[in-house]
């Protein structure tokens, strides 16, 4: 492809503004068709109908405007009817670019193309334009970052000719990491609460059909039955072919059956991860892997945090390994933990089977949850803060909880029932393992 | 004070007594509502007695909670160290918290009309995660306002990314 300049700018697809408001178009057509059909347009078609007529010549006032071009060593897209934007893209900083197909746009052939930026709020999007193209741009895109970070060519002072250059580094190939097949992704929906919630709606309605009742109770089945269907539906559309490869920027994330979503984590924004063993899935021995990652935006005014599902289903060993790559190598597994000393059980009658905590040189640790069983790992080098709390019941039991803080999101360290003396050496310790971390890390 | 809460190889840093004072007014003014509305109602229902006991009643749990207040008050307490700031606090429910100065985000300090009635103010840290309640509530208002500018020039010299 050819990089587009000033002159040779680019536009996106002309079937944009179908791509980005089809439903409404079709929920408007389908609104006024027999009214159109009839011949007879009432007031509400009317308005409906010029509605989507000025959207339309906005869409199209819209398309005109936006164009994007390489200038210099800056991706610039400018768009806007009204209020003209001109956003710049600076191509050596793009972290990573993704290629997402909305449902819509997928059928129509169409691809938005998502860049990532380090360091920066100016994310940018390109929506849409036409798969090959979106791929094409992808290329070229990378491929000029990654120019812009080789060395230049130079010449050898004596002779004046260019000096041997070091070889082009080599492009690695994305490496698979992790790959979630359909009977797997089917197996675990049914052993899901919300199957089995499921189960017992339709089983009651049945029951309540065949006995005779009021029509008003069946009718309240419905909307239960649907709900639960339809969260059991979404997961499989969210889930379906879900992929984890190792890539450049970062491991990425590819799923999705109607809507191709594609999510980049940057390992070293990773804050920590949460291993979930639901109660139903023990018989397969099958858990799930959470991560906390904070955003690219750095900044005074915080972060934001994302959770993402890294492994949605998997054998607890292969969990085990994804959340080893996720840490860069950091291995919960040989992590020490304890349980609760017994005179705890005046505070948490069955703590015993699910309290656990500890920590090592590089994490920390804590397991909780009866049904179903969370690990919490957060590694020293992203504690927020520590602290240890003590109610007047556990001051007289000789116990206190021990908390590490992270950033906002689905991961949180709590020691909890710790023995008063073990609480104050773990607080200790992670105070002064918390430091190290973050000065050796630099 | 116990083992676990023992100050870290620093020793701890009172608060001021202001705080005593202006906590122990904010209860008395509290209370003279309270028991004013609950007074007024039983007078209106002709409970003259009953508007008694009330008083009486009132009088002792004043006294209770002033004293709770005022040991609760006396307990908040700082450590500053080489690389992180302890805060304790807390009589009934007990509490530490160790921030590191590389994780502070903002220092605010904060004086309603009350505090600075009694010239004292309030030192609040935030890091990236919310459940790091680190506050340090009746500082003398020069004392707040020297902890926030070292905290926040420490912050910015050992800032460690997220």
């Amino acid at each position: 492809m050819k990089a587009p300049t000033e002159e040779n700018f680019r536009r996106l697809s002309p079937l944009t503004p179908v791509a980005r408001s089809g439903i409404v178009l079709i929920a408007v057509v389908g609104a006024t068709w027999r009214e159109i059909m009839s011949g007879e347009p009432g007031i509400v078609a009317l308005i409906l109908v010029g509605v989507l007529a000025a959207g339309a010549v906005y869409g199209f006032a819209s398309w005109v405007r936006t164009k994007y071009w390489i200038e210099g060593d800056e991706l610039r897209i400018d768009t806007g009817v009204v209020m003209r934007q001109s956003r710049r893209i600076r191509i050596d900083r793009l972290q990573g670019i993704d290629i997402v197909q909305p449902f819509l746009a997928r059928l129509l052939g169409l691809a938005e193309l998502k860049m990532d930026v380090a360091s920066g709020n100016t994310d940018g999007s390109l929506a849409f334009m036409p798969v090959a193209e979106a791929n094409d741009l992808k290329e070229l895109l990378l491929a000029r970052r990654d120019a812009v970070a080789a060395p230049a060519v130079e010449t050898d002072p004596e002779t004046g000719e260019p000096a041997p250059t070091a070889p082009p580094r080599p492009v690695v190939p994305d490496v698979l990491l992790h790959k979630l097949d359909l009977r797997t992704l089917l197996v675990s929906l049914v052993l899901s609460f919300e199957f089995f919630s499921l189960i017992s709606a339709s089983a009651a309605f049945v029951a309540v059909a065949s006995l005779g009742g009021p029509a008003g109770a069946l009718t309240g089945f419905v909307p239960v039955v649907l709900g639960l269907a339809l969260v059991g539906f979404r997961k499989l559309s969210g889930f379906y072919r879900f992929t984890v490869s190792d890539t450049a920027a970062g491991l990425q994330v590819r799923r999705g059956l109607f809507e191709l979503t594609s999510q980049t984590i940057a390992l070293h924004r990773v804050q920590g991860v949460v291993i979930t063993e639901p109660l139903l899935w023990r018989g397969q021995g099958w858990a799930r892997l959470d991560v906390s990652v904070a955003g690219a935006q750095v900044g005074d005014s915080g972060s934001e945090v994302v959770s993402t599902t890294v492994v949605p289903v998997a054998p607890l060993g292969e969990v085990l390994r994804m959340s080893r790559h996720v840490l860069r190598q950091l291995d919960p597994a040989v992590v020490p933990i304890s349980g609760i000393p017994d005179r705890a059980m005046w505070v948490e009658p069955l703590g015993q089977h699910f309290a656990f905590a500890g920590l090592d040189d590089h994490l920390v640790i804590s397991r909780s949850g009866l049904f179903a069983r969370r690990t919490h790992v957060v590694p020293h080098r992203r504690v927020q803060s520590v602290r240890v709390r003590q109610g007047p019941l556990m001051r007289r039991l000789r116990l206190a909880d021990v908390h590490v803080d992270s950033p906002p999101g689905p991961v949180h360290v709590r020691m909890r029932l710790r023995d008063e003396q073990d609480a104050r050496r773990l607080f200790e310790r992670a105070v002064v393992l918390g430091r190290q971390a973050r000065t050796s890390a630099r | 004070m116990d083992e676990l809460f023992a100050p870290p190889g620093t020793p701890w840093q009172r608060v001021s007594p202001r705080l005593v004072s202006q906590r122990r007014l904010i209860l008395v003014v509290l209370w003279v509502l309270m028991t004013g509305a609950l007074v007024g109602a039983s007078i209106a229902v002709m409970q003259r007695t009953l508007a008694l006991w009330i008083v009486v009643v009132s009088l002792v749990g004043l006294a209770w909670c002033l004293r709770l207040v005022g040991r609760s008050a006396r307990s908040w307490r700082y450590a500053e160290r080489d690389d992180d700031l302890y805060i304790a606090h807390g009589i009934l429910f007990r509490a530490m918290v160790a921030v590191p100065y590389g994780r502070m985000q903002f220092v605010d300090v904060q004086s309603g009309p009350i505090d600075r009635m009694f010239g004292i103010a309030t030192v609040r840290l935030h890091t990236a995660a919310p459940g790091t309640s680190a506050v340090i509530p009746g500082l003398p208002a020069d004392e707040a306002a020297r902890l926030r500018d070292k905290l926040t020039m420490l912050g910015e010299a050992q800032a460690a990314g997220l």
